[in-house]
């Protein structure tokens, strides 16, 4: 797990209040919704708001990419980083 | 009106077993409320994560009153509701800042009922009320017309959580936080093997200069209950109430 990686899995455990999870409980490629962590609806909107405040990014709530960055750690951690490269360039 | 108290449990910061609750209805003090809040270690945390400290209150007084295959209709009482988190958004909103979902979703007086019947599968009825000082009576007033249209029983909570210190000027009536469950039965008459506490409930027009009672009326109940009194009298603006133990 890289450091975006980490820190995006403890933004998640921070932003949702998940007592007795601990970054290692959340693989990076685990997935965040239903099966697997088991998050739902209303997390996915709770976690673009911490996301948006913390890194400074744009998450459109329509775009039909916003369900696949939103599927792991892995997949979230890409696109902070691939907005936040976007942004210095 | 006349109703049977067959189980109660309350909850307050450091009073979380019927010793300590007993040792506290004969004696009772201010107790420092310093955000303690019930584990409902009961629910698995993923469960838990949406619980307010109210709600936690809430859960951890109702949850062994009611039978694992038992319906009950639920009331859920509360005079100021969940002001740190009301405070909390206003806050936000005064800060131009975007709202959480979660807390704005949340963010409703029926919400914890609504918690409570889905966490305990209850499809029964839901009421959520918030009246004045005497919201406590006002909750068993809608308890007995539950049981006046044919429930058996009737489980009642009333929850309040000391608000924050914005609010000291106009909330003066909750010295600590602190929750009631009680489930409530309908007497039969005749019936002399029906087991509580059996209590009258009577609403009276007060007289000029009553005072307010010292405690919150809920907390007087748990008095009461301890064996510390066989009747009580509340008495708020035009309404006096008095508790009196029937049996």
């Amino acid at each position: 797990m890289n450091a975006l990686q980490q820190e995006i899995a403890q933004l998640i455990i921070d932003t949702l209040n998940l007592e007795d999870v601990a970054v290692d409980d959340i693989p990076p490629d685990q997935p965040l919704f239903g099966e697997g962590l088991g998050l739902d609806s209303v997390d996915a909107l709770e976690l673009a708001l911490a996301l948006q405040k913390r890194y400074d990014i744009r998450i459109a709530s329509d775009s039909k990419d916003a369900r696949q960055h939103f599927t792991t750690v892995a997949s979230l951690a890409a696109f902070v980083q691939a907005q936040q490269d976007a942004c210095k360039s | 009106m006349r109703f049977r108290i067959d189980q109660y449990q309350a909850w307050a910061p450091t009073l979380d077993t019927h010793e300590v609750w007993e040792a506290w209805a004969h004696q009772p003090t201010h107790l420092p409320d310093n955000n303690e809040q019930p584990a409902c270690d009961f629910l698995p945390a993923m469960q838990r994560r949406r619980l307010s400290r109210l709600a936690r209150m809430t859960m951890h007084v109702a949850w062994p009153l009611c039978g694992e295959n038992e319906q009950l209709p639920f009331v859920f009482a509360s005079r100021h509701g969940e002001t740190p988190r009301t405070f909390a958004l206003l806050s936000e909103v005064a800060d131009e800042q975007p709202l959480s979902p979660t807390q704005f979703g949340l963010s409703v007086h029926n919400a914890i009922a609504g918690q409570w019947s889905i966490l305990r599968g209850q499809h029964g009825e839901s009421v959520a009320i918030a009246g004045e000082a005497d919201t406590f009576e006002h909750a068993m007033v809608e308890v007995a017309t539950l049981l006046e249209d044919g429930a058996a029983a009737a489980l009642v909570v009333i929850a309040e959580e000391r608000p924050p210190a914005a609010y000291d000027s106009w909330i003066d009536d909750v010295p600590f936080s602190y929750a009631l469950a009680i489930k409530v039965g309908k007497i039969q008459e005749g019936d002399n093997t029906q087991t509580g506490q059996h209590w009258e409930l009577r609403l009276e027009p007060a007289g000029e200069g009553s005072a307010a009672s010292e405690w919150p009326h809920a907390l007087d109940l748990v008095r009461a209950l301890h064996g510390q009194s066989n009747t009580l009298i509340h008495t708020w603006k035009t309404r006096r109430w008095t508790w009196q133990r029937v049996r």
